[in-house]
């Protein structure tokens, strides 16, 4: 297409009506300061409020611009527009309207630091957040996400009473969290989401004293309190959004919040708790730390002898108490932490007797109605 | 007034990677900083640059669409569809945890075929959404339909197409290409498919022959290259190295195997194209695709080259690469009136494509 000089105030222009597929080929200019004047050798020129037109960016050589009242309109203008017309008509879009008004260069900036608040905001969401979550819905979250794991908790009367006199040591609040044994012979124990504490069979039978258990029962719980559940349900939440698509199976989920979802920190305040809850119930810590201290392998000598379990036995589950001690501190550091806790020469009394002790021991084998446990 | 596509080809691909790049360079900084929100404008203004620089006979076209357009289509597709499929499939997975395998297997089953469907549904809107964002002198596509009625034809077709060890799979596919062109529209004209599957299927067989013929030459490849590493070793036969050299023998099978594949199904789909797109007519209007399946390696292969001597920024530009390839190769002939070519009526949905987004699959 040939360019033909045209006068000052006018230049050469296209347009398509949006109605058919004829080219309009003609001048246009500027009418004051509100419209502008698109004229076509004989036909009738067409006046267009400058407001009612919208950048559409800018083509090979030529800028682009809409009708806001007629959107499949179509008005083409040089690439190189002179200043009045420049100031007349709508800034030419680029980026998108934000990108275009702010400079790409404060724009950047300015979405980098939006950008890095937000990722800040949903890091530490779990944190601030998880507390805020009344115990009553992480409850109903729990149930949902878990199911009724009933059937597959030992039951009997005296191990029933044996933990919940247990639990009432290291849990004084009101309403109890809810825990029981878990018929498995994994050597391990678990704060699941909706307040729900579960001591395996397997640890259960390793413990020597109900010192030991009551060390792990106080750390779980402490879990539950300190809202270190809620915390991780959030912060699976938030990866799951993150990865959104990837498999994120429910079970899986629970279990794996469960398992390995606390930090080391919140580790450390589940101890906290456990040592603050055990002294306040004249709980001896020693058990605790002997236990650790067994799973650490600090006393290899220490060995259970006494269930007449053979030493392939012994290896089976010293392999089970890698599971434990792999999604838990140092198990050298929370012994001594532990010891350390004991008053010298105080005289604690058991926390259950002799009886009670051997009645949650026996919980599993008595409890006819169990089903076996099976996480996955 | 009438128009004569020229001598040369009446699609032209006007544009310069050099031009390209400051789009692409300044699009990935923007979707980067903005956590990846920026893409859906980052998608418009690279295409508002690939159209404007496509030529059909003496006019560039034009893309109307914006970004905002495709957020929406995105969050819609979010809410309405991943949102629901996301809970269905917590619910499953709690009726399984609870013992209630065969109502949580159902539940999943159905969410899966919905799935199926709204994959056939959104491959039909996505056409139509971009036929509708391209003006090509003032004149946009789109279609009457919804595409409620093509997802059912797909799940059916795509099913069938499977069932008879996929020797139907060419039958759904052109088939499925003739239903979902037939209903689209540009201006006022119909375009109309009617590819046929019968040279498509000949190049399909070769994904039936091809490991038949791979076997017995790339395990007599792999056992004389095993035997020959083995005598390498010092002149005497030495088992150890026969069984390394048979080893690295299978390996080059397996990538052999999956080496040939891929040509054939780059050859399938040369075929594929030259078939559905020379079948297709709008008004008066023939097209034709003239990709040969060598071309088709070329690009393929400079993806690759260019991805991966750039460590991964070459990516930004391969829809360029691509659109190029397509317009390039694309030819029609026939004879436009550009007096009868009106503005469509067809109705246009304010939101982009957020459904295919959703699935993630090729809009043509």
């Amino acid at each position: 297409m040939e360019e033909t000089a045209s006068p000052p105030g006018v230049l050469p222009a296209n347009w398509y009506d949006g109605v058919s597929a004829v080219r309009h080929e003609g001048t246009a200019r500027l009418s004051g300061e509100s419209a502008l004047v698109l004229e076509e050798a004989g036909q009738p020129a067409l006046n267009v409020p400058l407001g009612d037109l919208v950048s559409g960016g800018a083509l090979a050589s030529q800028l682009l611009y809409q009708r806001v009242s007629q959107p499949d309109f179509r008005l083409r203008l040089p690439l190189d527009l002179p200043p009045d017309f420049a100031t007349a008509l709508p800034q030419r879009r680029k980026y998108g309207g934000w990108v275009d008004r702010m400079g790409l260069g404060k724009a950047v900036i300015a979405f980098t630091a939006v950008s890095a608040a937000a990722v800040a905001l949903f890091m530490t969401a779990p944190e601030w957040l998880g507390p805020m979550v009344p115990p009553a819905w992480e409850r109903q979250i729990g149930d949902a996400m878990v199911g009724d794991l009933g059937g597959k908790l030992c039951h009997t009367p005296a191990g029933d009473a044996a933990m919940a006199k247990m639990l009432a040591a290291v849990d004084p609040a009101e309403t109890k969290v809810r825990a029981g044994v878990a018929n498995s012979g994994m050597v391990n124990a678990v704060a699941l989401p909706g307040g729900q504490v579960m001591l395996f069979d397997g640890l259960v039978q390793q413990a020597e004293t109900p010192e030991e258990l009551a060390g792990v029962l106080g750390h779980e719980v402490g879990h539950v309190r300190e809202r270190h559940v809620m915390t991780a349900i959030l912060r699976q939440f938030g990866l799951s959004i993150l990865l959104a698509g990837a498999d994120s199976g429910i079970g899986n989920t629970a279990f794996g919040i469960a398992s390995l979802g606390y930090s080391r920190e919140a580790e450390r305040e589940a101890d906290e708790y456990a040592r603050a809850r055990m002294a306040a119930a004249d709980i001896s810590p020693l058990g605790a730390a002997a236990f650790f201290e067994r799973l650490g392998g600090g006393r290899d000598d220490e060995d259970g002898q006494e269930n007449g379990e053979e030493n392939s036995e012994d290896a089976r589950e010293e392999n089970a108490l890698i599971g434990w001690i792999a999604s838990h501190p140092s198990s050298g550091e929370r012994a001594k932490a532990y010891r350390n806790a004991a008053t010298e020469g105080k005289d604690y009394p058991p926390v259950l007797t002799d009886e009670e002790f051997a009645a949650l021991q026996s919980m599993c084998d008595e409890d006819e109605d169990v089903e076996e446990f099976d996480l996955f | 007034m009438q128009d004569q596509p020229g001598a040369d080809s009446a699609f032209q691909f006007e544009g310069t990677w050099q031009e390209f790049a400051p789009i692409a360079f300044t699009n990935l900084l923007l979707t980067i900083v903005t956590l990846g929100i920026y893409r859906f404008w980052a998608t418009a203004r690279e295409r508002r640059y690939l159209w404007s620089r496509s030529r059909f006979v003496d006019e560039n076209l034009e893309w109307a669409g914006t970004g905002k357009e495709l957020l929406i289509g995105f969050a819609l597709a979010a809410i309405v569809f991943l949102l629901p499929f996301f809970i269905i499939s917590q619910v499953a997975q709690a009726l399984v945890l609870r013992g209630q395998e065969a109502l949580g297997g159902l539940l999943t089953l159905v969410s899966f075929l919905a799935i199926f469907y709204l994959a056939g549904v959104a491959r039909f809107r996505a056409l139509r959404y971009r036929l509708s964002r391209t003006r090509w002198r003032g004149i946009r596509g789109g279609s009457d339909t919804q595409g409620w009625q093509f997802g059912l034809s797909y799940m059916w077709k795509t099913f069938v197409g499977y069932l008879p060890l996929g020797l139907l799979v060419p039958w759904s596919m052109v088939s499925l290409w003739n239903e979902r062109w037939s209903k689209m529209s540009f201006g006022p004209h119909q375009f109309t498919s009617e590819a046929d599957q019968g040279p498509v299927f000949v190049r399909y067989l070769l994904f039936y022959l091809a490991p038949f013929l791979m076997f017995f030459g790339l395990t007599i490849g792999g056992a004389m290259f095993g035997g020959a590493f083995g005598m390498m070793s010092d002149g005497d036969v030495d088992p150890d190295a026969i069984g390394a050299g048979f080893i690295i023998g299978i390996l080059l099978f397996v990538f052999g195997f999956y080496f040939v594949l891929g040509l054939i199904a780059v050859a399938f789909y040369a075929a594929f194209y030259r078939e559905v797109v020379g079948a297709m007519r709008w008004n008066s209007v023939g097209f034709s695709f003239t990709a040969s399946t060598k071309e088709w390696i070329m690009l393929l292969l400079g993806d690759v080259v260019l991805v991966v001597f750039t460590l991964g920024i070459g990516y930004i530009f391969l829809s360029y690469r691509h659109w190029k390839f397509f317009i390039t190769h694309l030819e029609a002939d026939g004879e436009i009136m550009l007096d009868e070519l009106t503005q469509s009526t067809t109705a246009t949905s304010k939101h982009g494509e957020g459904l295919l987004d959703a699935f993630d699959v090729g809009a043509i």
